[in-house]
C-alpha cells in the first residue's frame, strides 16, 4: 500500500509557480489591493513581460496595432484580462503533462482548468462577485492540480476506485480517499500550502467538491464548484471519473442559481469553450 | 441558411463533430466522431438506402430558455432547434425519414443531481418528444449514469460505436 507521505512528497516534482505571479495572485485575492499595483509588478518583471507581449501579439486577441509594453497590453485588453493571462502563464507549464489515471488524453487537464476558471469568472460576475472574480477564476484554474500528483497512484488502484463509485454509490473522491488514503483536493491544499498560496485560496482548493457541509455556505467556494460541474455536464476536459461527483442542489438555491440561470452559464461557456484552443496553448 | 459541413471525398477520415456542432456526411470513408459527450447528447441518423447520415452534439434542452439571436446562432447547442436542422439537412440530401437509424448517446448526470436542475435527464427527454413527434424509432440508446461517452458514426455501413470512458464499448 501507498504511503501518504510518499504522494505528498510528489508535490516537489511540480513546478513552483513563478514569484511574481505568486504575488500578483495574493494582490488579485486582496480585495484592497489597487490595480495599478498589479500592473507594477508585471512591468517591473522582464521575463514575465516578454511573455505576456508575445502572447498579446498572437494573432488571437486579433489587436490591430502591435504591442510593445505592458501599459500598452493594459490599454488594449485591460488589466483583467492581462491578469488572466499572467495566471494562465504561471500554471500552464504543470498542467500541460497529463496525469496517468485519471483517462485524460493530451492536454485535458489543462482544458478543464481554463475553462472552469472562465465559467467561474462568467458565475462570479453574474452573480455579485465581481470584486473576488480573480480569486475566484485562480482557485478554479487550480482546483485540480493534485491530481498531477494523484494520477499514478489513481491508476494503480483504478479497479478498486472504480467499483467503489460504480457499485456502492462512492463519489470519485471519496473512492480516491478510502482507497489511497487521500484526495485530490486535500493533495491540491497541500500543493497550495507549500507554494504559501492564501488561506482562503486553499481552502477552495481544498472544499471544491463540497463533501464539507460548511463549505456548501461558502459563497466563492461555491462559485468554483458550480463551475467545475458544468465543465463536467459540458463533457470538457474530464476523465475517468466523469460526472461521478455529487451534487448539492442546496448550493444553488443559496446562490439564488434557476434553473434558466443555470443553463445561461452552460452555454456561455459553451460558447467560451469554442474560442479556447487557440488560447490553450498560446500562454 | 445554417451553416452544415457535408463532405464528398473518398478519403478515410474521421471528423470531430464538437460540442454545439452538426455535421453531415456521404464519404463512406468518414466517420463522424463526438468526444466526451457529458450531460449533452450525440445524436446519429443514418439513411442505409442512400448511405448518408449525419452527428449533432448539443448540449441543451431547449432553445427558448436562451434570447432569439443566441438560439438563432448557435441552433445546434440545442434539442430543439438542432434535430430541426439535423432533419431538414437531411431531407435535404436525400434521405427518407421511414428509412433513418438513429442512435442517442449521452445525457450523463452528476451524482445525485435534482430534477430541475438535471440537464441530462431534460436533453434525453426533449430528444425523445421530439422523436416521437416525428414518429421516429430509436435504434439504440446508452444514456444517463456518471459516465462520459464517446459517439462515433461510420458513414460506410452505417456502424455506430459507444465508447463509455473507462467502461464499455457497444458496436450498434
Ligand atoms: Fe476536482
Amino acid at each position: 500500500m501507498t504511503n501518504v507521505d510518499d504522494i505528498i512528497s510528489g508535490i516537489d516534482t511540480l513546478r513552483p509557480i513563478p514569484p511574481v505571479a505568486a504575488q500578483i495572485m495574493a494582490l488579485a485575492e486582496d480585495e484592497n489591493s489597487s490595480m495599478s499595483e498589479i500592473a507594477d509588478l508585471i512591468v517591473h518583471d522582464p521575463s514575465l513581460t516578454a511573455s505576456i507581449l508575445k502572447i498579446c501579439n498572437a494573432a488571437y486577441f486579433g489587436l490591430s496595432r502591435r504591442v510593445d509594453s505592458v501599459r500598452d497590453a493594459i490599454v488594449l485588453l485591460g488589466l483583467d484580462e492581462i491578469i488572466e493571462l499572467v495566471l494562465l502563464n504561471a500554471t500552464a507549464e504543470n498542467f500541460r503533462d497529463e496525469p496517468d489515471g485519471y483517462g485524460l488524453g493530451e492536454g485535458e487537464l489543462w482544458q478543464h482548468a481554463v475553462l472552469s476558471a472562465y465559467a467561474a469568472k462568467i458565475l462570479a460576475e453574474s452573480h455579485g462577485f465581481t470584486s473576488q472574480k480573480h480569486l475566484v477564476f485562480t482557485a478554479a484554474l487550480l482546483k485540480d492540480i493534485g491530481k498531477i500528483i494523484m494520477g499514478r497512484f489513481v491508476a494503480f488502484s483504478y479497479e478498486k476506485i472504480n467499483i467503489l463509485v460504480h457499485s456502492r454509490g462512492y463519489s470519485f473522491n471519496e473512492a480516491e480517499k478510502e482507497v489511497i488514503g487521500i484526495n485530490h483536493e486535500e493533495l491540491g491544499a497541500r500543493v497550495g500550502q507549500k507554494w504559501r498560496f492564501g488561506d482562503q485560496l486553499i481552502y477552495m482548493i481544498r472544499h471544491h467538491h463540497m463533501t464539507d457541509k460548511t463549505a456548501r455556505d461558502d459563497p466563492e467556494t461555491a462559485l468554483v464548484y458550480l463551475a467545475d460541474i458544468i465543465c463536467m455536464m459540458i463533457g470538457f476536459g474530464t476523465g475517468v471519473d466523469g460526472l461521478a461527483y455529487r451534487f448539492y442542489s442546496e448550493v444553488l438555491d443559496r446562490m439564488k442559481l434557476t434553473e434558466k440561470d443555470l443553463q445561461n452559464v452552460i452555454f456561455d461557456t459553451g460558447q467560451r469553450r469554442q474560442k479556447l484552443d487557440k488560447l490553450l496553448y498560446l500562454v | 441558411m445554417l451553416d452544415t459541413h457535408i463532405s464528398h471525398q473518398p478519403i478515410s477520415v474521421m471528423t470531430a463533430v464538437n460540442f454545439g456542432e452538426l455535421k453531415l456526411s456521404r464519404n463512406p470513408a468518414e466517420t463522424l466522431v463526438a468526444f466526451s459527450i457529458g450531460a449533452g447528447i450525440g445524436v446519429t441518423m443514418y439513411d442505409p438506402v442512400i448511405k448518408v447520415g449525419g452527428l449533432l452534439n448539443f448540449v441543451l434542452p431547449d432553445s427558448s430558455t436562451m434570447s432569439s439571436s443566441q438560439a438563432q446562432f448557435h441552433p445546434f447547442m440545442f434539442a430543439d432547434t438542432g434535430l430541426a436542422a439535423f432533419s431538414d439537412a437531411l431531407h435535404n440530401i436525400g434521405a427518407k425519414t421511414d428509412n433513418l437509424k438513429v442512435v442517442i448517446a449521452g445525457g450523463a448526470q452528476i451524482m445525485d443531481q435534482t430534477a430541475a436542475f438535471n440537464i441530462g435527464h431534460k436533453n434525453h427527454q426533449a430528444v425523445t418528444s421530439y422523436l416521437g413527434e416525428k414518429k421516429l424509432a430509436v435504434h439504440y440508446a446508452d444514456i444517463g449514469g456518471i459516465f462520459m461517452r464517446t459517439l462515433r458514426l461510420d458513414i460506410g455501413n452505417g456502424d455506430n460505436l459507444i465508447q463509455t470512458l473507462g467502461q464499455t464499448e457497444a458496436k450498434v
